[in-house]
Protein backbone atom coordinates (compact mmCIF):
# COMPACT_ATOMS: atom_id res chain seq x y z
CA UNK A 1 0.00 0.00 0.00
CA UNK A 2 2.66 2.21 1.16
CA UNK A 3 4.96 1.65 -2.23
CA UNK A 4 1.36 1.93 -4.42
CA UNK A 5 1.33 5.62 -2.86
CA UNK A 6 5.20 5.96 -3.36
CA UNK A 7 4.96 5.09 -7.04
CA UNK A 8 1.75 7.32 -6.82
CA UNK A 9 3.35 10.65 -5.53
CA UNK A 10 6.37 10.18 -8.45
CA UNK A 11 4.31 9.17 -11.05
CA UNK A 12 2.68 12.98 -10.03
CA UNK A 13 5.82 14.46 -9.56
CA UNK A 14 6.76 13.51 -13.31
CA UNK A 15 3.73 15.22 -14.56
CA UNK A 16 4.20 18.75 -12.66
CA UNK A 17 6.23 21.45 -14.38
CA UNK A 18 9.89 21.52 -13.40
CA UNK A 19 11.30 23.64 -11.00
CA UNK A 20 13.02 26.41 -12.49
CA UNK A 21 17.07 27.21 -12.24
CA UNK A 22 17.83 28.65 -8.82
CA UNK A 23 17.58 32.64 -9.17
CA UNK A 24 15.03 32.71 -12.46
CA UNK A 25 12.63 35.19 -11.55
CA UNK A 26 8.95 35.11 -12.59
CA UNK A 27 6.19 32.58 -13.01
CA UNK A 28 6.85 29.45 -15.55
CA UNK A 29 3.26 27.96 -15.89
CA UNK A 30 2.11 31.31 -17.18
CA UNK A 31 5.27 31.67 -19.54
CA UNK A 32 3.78 28.62 -21.09
CA UNK A 33 0.52 30.16 -21.67
CA UNK A 34 2.17 33.66 -22.61
CA UNK A 35 4.63 31.87 -25.48
CA UNK A 36 1.27 30.54 -26.98
CA UNK A 37 -0.45 33.53 -27.36
CA UNK A 38 2.51 35.25 -29.13
CA UNK A 39 2.82 32.83 -31.50
CA UNK A 40 6.27 31.24 -30.52
CA UNK A 41 5.42 27.87 -31.35
CA UNK A 42 4.20 28.94 -34.90
CA UNK A 43 8.18 29.23 -35.69
CA UNK A 44 9.83 27.25 -32.99
CA UNK A 45 9.28 23.61 -31.19
CA UNK A 46 8.56 24.42 -27.61
CA UNK A 47 9.22 22.02 -25.29
CA UNK A 48 5.75 21.07 -23.57
CA UNK A 49 3.94 22.48 -26.35
CA UNK A 50 1.80 20.66 -29.31
CA UNK A 51 2.54 22.39 -32.75
CA UNK A 52 3.93 21.16 -36.25
CA UNK A 53 7.55 20.35 -36.96
CA UNK A 54 8.88 23.95 -37.97
CA UNK A 55 12.29 24.65 -37.88
CA UNK A 56 11.69 28.53 -38.73
CA UNK A 57 13.13 29.71 -35.65
CA UNK A 58 15.72 27.10 -33.60
CA UNK A 59 14.09 24.52 -31.51
CA UNK A 60 13.70 25.87 -27.76
CA UNK A 61 14.72 22.59 -26.12
CA UNK A 62 17.46 22.93 -23.43
CA UNK A 63 17.73 26.81 -23.09
CA UNK A 64 19.11 26.33 -19.47
CA UNK A 65 22.29 25.00 -21.10
CA UNK A 66 23.25 27.01 -23.66
CA UNK A 67 26.23 29.49 -23.33
CA UNK A 68 24.80 32.03 -25.45
CA UNK A 69 22.36 33.49 -27.20
CA UNK A 70 21.25 34.61 -30.78
CA UNK A 71 24.76 33.74 -32.37
CA UNK A 72 26.88 35.57 -29.50
CA UNK A 73 24.83 37.21 -26.07
CA UNK A 74 25.94 35.24 -23.20
CA UNK A 75 22.69 33.78 -21.64
CA UNK A 76 20.98 35.09 -18.50
CA UNK A 77 17.31 35.55 -17.95
CA UNK A 78 18.07 39.45 -18.53
CA UNK A 79 19.22 38.78 -22.27
CA UNK A 80 16.62 36.29 -22.58
CA UNK A 81 13.95 38.28 -21.76
CA UNK A 82 15.70 40.95 -23.63
CA UNK A 83 15.70 39.01 -26.83
CA UNK A 84 12.09 38.07 -26.33
CA UNK A 85 11.16 41.35 -26.51
CA UNK A 86 13.04 43.50 -29.15
CA UNK A 87 15.29 40.56 -31.02
CA UNK A 88 16.12 44.38 -33.91
CA UNK A 89 17.64 45.66 -30.82
CA UNK A 90 20.29 42.65 -30.86
CA UNK A 91 20.20 41.76 -34.23
CA UNK A 92 19.20 44.46 -36.94
CA UNK A 93 18.92 41.34 -39.63
CA UNK A 94 17.65 38.54 -37.77
CA UNK A 95 14.20 37.39 -39.18
CA UNK A 96 12.69 36.90 -35.80
CA UNK A 97 10.10 39.74 -35.54
CA UNK A 98 9.56 41.73 -32.55
CA UNK A 99 6.00 40.52 -31.14
CA UNK A 100 5.49 43.66 -29.06
CA UNK A 101 5.68 41.25 -25.58
CA UNK A 102 5.30 43.34 -22.36
CA UNK A 103 7.93 42.86 -19.56
CA UNK A 104 6.29 41.03 -17.71
CA UNK A 105 4.79 38.15 -20.20
CA UNK A 106 8.84 38.04 -21.50
CA UNK A 107 9.91 37.57 -17.85
CA UNK A 108 7.62 34.72 -17.12
CA UNK A 109 8.09 33.03 -20.90
CA UNK A 110 12.08 33.01 -20.22
CA UNK A 111 11.55 31.54 -17.20
CA UNK A 112 9.35 28.77 -18.50
CA UNK A 113 12.07 28.11 -20.89
CA UNK A 114 15.06 28.06 -18.60
CA UNK A 115 13.28 25.53 -16.83
CA UNK A 116 12.72 22.99 -19.21
CA UNK B 1 -30.88 -24.75 -34.51
CA UNK B 2 -28.57 -23.64 -31.98
CA UNK B 3 -27.80 -24.82 -28.60
CA UNK B 4 -28.54 -23.51 -25.60
CA UNK B 5 -24.98 -22.96 -24.93
CA UNK B 6 -24.72 -20.89 -27.84
CA UNK B 7 -27.91 -19.12 -27.54
CA UNK B 8 -26.17 -18.10 -24.42
CA UNK B 9 -23.21 -16.92 -25.89
CA UNK B 10 -24.74 -14.71 -28.95
CA UNK B 11 -27.20 -13.40 -26.41
CA UNK B 12 -24.36 -12.71 -24.26
CA UNK B 13 -22.54 -11.00 -26.98
CA UNK B 14 -24.85 -8.90 -28.31
CA UNK B 15 -26.16 -7.35 -24.80
CA UNK B 16 -22.64 -6.28 -24.21
CA UNK B 17 -22.28 -4.63 -27.60
CA UNK B 18 -25.69 -2.51 -27.03
CA UNK B 19 -24.54 -1.75 -23.79
CA UNK B 20 -21.23 -0.34 -24.61
CA UNK B 21 -22.54 1.42 -27.45
CA UNK B 22 -25.39 2.73 -25.16
CA UNK B 23 -22.73 3.88 -22.27
CA UNK B 24 -20.55 5.48 -25.15
CA UNK B 25 -23.21 7.20 -26.64
CA UNK B 26 -24.73 8.73 -22.93
CA UNK B 27 -20.52 9.46 -21.98
CA UNK B 28 -20.39 11.34 -25.46
CA UNK B 29 -23.25 12.84 -24.67
CA UNK B 30 -22.29 14.05 -21.31
CA UNK B 31 -19.53 15.22 -22.09
CA UNK B 32 -21.31 17.69 -25.30
CA UNK B 33 -23.97 19.11 -23.60
CA UNK B 34 -22.44 18.81 -20.14
CA UNK B 35 -19.82 21.74 -21.68
CA UNK B 36 -16.43 19.83 -19.96
CA UNK B 37 -14.81 20.15 -23.19
CA UNK B 38 -12.88 23.78 -22.71
CA UNK B 39 -13.34 25.37 -26.35
CA UNK B 40 -11.09 28.29 -24.77
CA UNK B 41 -7.92 29.47 -27.34
CA UNK B 42 -5.52 30.04 -24.55
CA UNK B 43 -5.72 25.59 -23.91
CA UNK B 44 -3.98 23.28 -26.40
CA UNK B 45 -4.62 20.79 -27.60
CA UNK B 46 -3.43 17.37 -26.58
CA UNK B 47 -0.03 16.23 -28.85
CA UNK B 48 -1.76 13.77 -30.38
CA UNK B 49 -5.09 15.50 -31.40
CA UNK B 50 -2.83 18.11 -33.02
CA UNK B 51 -1.31 15.57 -34.76
CA UNK B 52 -3.87 13.48 -36.13
CA UNK B 53 -5.54 17.06 -37.38
CA UNK B 54 -2.59 17.91 -38.98
CA UNK B 55 -2.12 14.74 -40.63
CA UNK B 56 -6.14 14.69 -41.90
CA UNK B 57 -5.48 18.33 -43.22
CA UNK B 58 -2.25 17.67 -45.31
CA UNK B 59 -3.69 14.37 -47.16
CA UNK B 60 -7.08 16.22 -47.58
CA UNK B 61 -5.17 18.79 -49.10
CA UNK B 62 -2.79 16.83 -50.82
CA UNK B 63 -5.67 14.99 -53.02
CA UNK B 64 -7.87 18.07 -53.36
CA UNK B 65 -5.11 19.53 -55.15
CA UNK B 66 -3.58 16.69 -57.20
CA UNK B 67 -4.99 17.76 -60.46
CA UNK B 68 -4.07 21.54 -60.61
CA UNK B 69 -1.73 22.45 -63.63
CA UNK B 70 0.39 25.34 -62.12
CA UNK B 71 1.43 28.06 -64.32
CA UNK B 72 4.47 30.27 -64.79
CA UNK B 73 5.26 31.49 -61.32
CA UNK B 74 8.03 33.96 -60.84
CA UNK B 75 7.96 37.02 -62.49
CA UNK B 76 8.76 40.03 -61.76
CA UNK B 77 5.13 41.68 -62.19
CA UNK B 78 3.81 38.89 -60.72
CA UNK B 79 5.69 39.55 -57.58
CA UNK B 80 5.31 42.30 -57.30
CA UNK B 81 1.35 41.77 -57.22
CA UNK B 82 1.49 38.74 -54.76
CA UNK B 83 3.64 40.82 -52.73
CA UNK B 84 0.78 43.52 -52.40
CA UNK B 85 -1.94 40.78 -51.73
CA UNK B 86 0.61 39.39 -49.41
CA UNK B 87 0.88 42.27 -47.08
CA UNK B 88 -2.78 42.83 -47.51
CA UNK B 89 -4.13 39.58 -46.98
CA UNK B 90 -1.81 37.20 -45.09
CA UNK B 91 0.71 38.83 -43.21
CA UNK B 92 -1.86 40.03 -40.53
CA UNK B 93 -1.87 36.59 -39.33
CA UNK B 94 1.12 34.57 -40.80
CA UNK B 95 3.50 37.53 -40.59
CA UNK B 96 6.86 37.68 -42.48
CA UNK B 97 10.80 37.87 -42.95
CA UNK B 98 11.00 39.59 -40.07
CA UNK B 99 7.45 40.87 -39.71
CA UNK B 100 5.06 40.23 -37.30
CA UNK B 101 1.97 39.30 -37.49
CA UNK B 102 -0.88 41.08 -35.67
CA UNK B 103 -2.68 39.96 -32.39
CA UNK B 104 -5.20 38.50 -34.44
CA UNK B 105 -3.25 35.93 -35.53
CA UNK B 106 -0.95 35.81 -32.65
CA UNK B 107 -3.07 33.98 -30.75
CA UNK B 108 -5.36 31.98 -33.00
CA UNK B 109 -5.94 28.55 -32.42
CA UNK B 110 -4.52 26.27 -34.04
CA UNK B 111 -1.80 29.04 -34.65
CA UNK B 112 -1.72 30.26 -38.45
CA UNK B 113 1.75 28.56 -39.56
CA UNK B 114 4.73 30.40 -40.91
CA UNK B 115 4.60 30.53 -44.90
CA UNK B 116 8.39 31.41 -44.89
CA UNK B 117 8.99 27.56 -44.74
CA UNK B 118 6.15 26.27 -46.81
CA UNK B 119 7.89 25.62 -50.09
CA UNK B 120 8.59 22.76 -47.48
CA UNK B 121 5.48 21.05 -46.55
CA UNK B 122 3.59 22.07 -49.67
CA UNK B 123 3.59 21.95 -53.63
CA UNK B 124 2.56 25.25 -55.75
CA UNK B 125 -0.88 23.51 -56.65
CA UNK B 126 -1.38 22.62 -52.85
CA UNK B 127 -0.61 26.43 -52.06
CA UNK B 128 -2.68 27.31 -54.56
CA UNK B 129 -5.63 25.29 -52.99
CA UNK B 130 -5.57 26.01 -49.05
CA UNK B 131 -5.47 29.92 -50.77
CA UNK B 132 -8.69 29.56 -53.03
CA UNK B 133 -10.62 27.16 -50.64
CA UNK B 134 -9.31 27.68 -47.18
CA UNK B 135 -8.91 25.14 -44.07
CA UNK B 136 -12.25 24.29 -42.22
CA UNK B 137 -12.25 25.06 -38.62
CA UNK B 138 -8.70 26.57 -38.40
CA UNK B 139 -9.44 30.25 -39.38
CA UNK B 140 -7.78 29.88 -43.16
CA UNK B 141 -10.32 31.88 -44.74
CA UNK B 142 -11.48 30.99 -48.43
CA UNK B 143 -10.53 33.74 -51.14
CA UNK B 144 -12.18 32.08 -53.91
CA UNK B 145 -14.36 34.70 -54.46
CA UNK B 146 -12.57 37.86 -53.01
CA UNK B 147 -9.62 37.62 -55.09
CA UNK B 148 -8.49 36.98 -59.16
CA UNK B 149 -7.65 34.09 -60.34
CA UNK B 150 -4.49 36.02 -61.22
CA UNK B 151 -3.97 37.68 -57.68
CA UNK B 152 -4.47 34.13 -55.92
CA UNK B 153 -1.19 32.48 -58.47
CA UNK B 154 0.29 35.89 -57.95
CA UNK B 155 0.57 35.52 -53.95
CA UNK B 156 1.67 31.59 -54.21
CA UNK B 157 4.52 32.91 -56.15
CA UNK B 158 5.36 35.60 -53.65
CA UNK B 159 4.64 32.72 -50.62
CA UNK B 160 7.24 30.39 -52.72
CA UNK B 161 9.98 33.38 -53.02
CA UNK B 162 9.80 34.09 -49.01
CA UNK B 163 12.49 31.33 -48.43
CA UNK B 164 15.03 33.07 -50.05
CA UNK B 165 14.23 37.16 -48.72
CA UNK B 166 15.91 38.65 -45.73
CA UNK B 167 13.79 41.15 -43.75
CA UNK B 168 15.07 43.69 -45.53
CA UNK B 169 14.08 42.61 -48.91
CA UNK B 170 10.16 41.39 -47.86
CA UNK B 171 10.15 45.22 -46.09
CA UNK B 172 11.02 46.74 -49.61
CA UNK B 173 8.44 44.18 -51.27
CA UNK B 174 5.61 44.94 -49.03
CA UNK B 175 6.55 48.71 -48.83
CA UNK B 176 2.99 50.64 -48.97
CA UNK B 177 4.44 53.09 -51.32
CA UNK B 178 6.03 51.09 -53.84
CA UNK B 179 3.72 50.56 -56.95
CA UNK B 180 1.59 48.13 -56.78
CA UNK B 181 3.28 46.95 -53.70
CA UNK B 182 6.52 45.69 -55.09
CA UNK B 183 10.08 47.11 -54.66
CA UNK B 184 12.66 48.71 -57.04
Amino acid sequence: MKAAGLVLMLALAGCAPKRPPAGVQGDPERGKIALTQYACQSCHLVPGVPGSQVYVGRPLVGMAGRKVLAGGLPNDQANLARWIRDPQAIDPETAMPNMGVSERDALDMSAYLLSQ
Amino acid sequence: MLSNRRRLIVKTAVLTLVAAGASAGAAGLALLYGGWYNIGATAQHFPFVYTVLEEGMKYSVRRHAQDIKVPRLGGEQQLRLGAAVYRDKCAQCHGGPGFAQSTIGMSMQPIPGPLIDATQRWEARELYWVTKHGIKMSGMPAWEYHLREDELWAVVAFVTALPAMSARDYRAWTAPDAPQGGAK
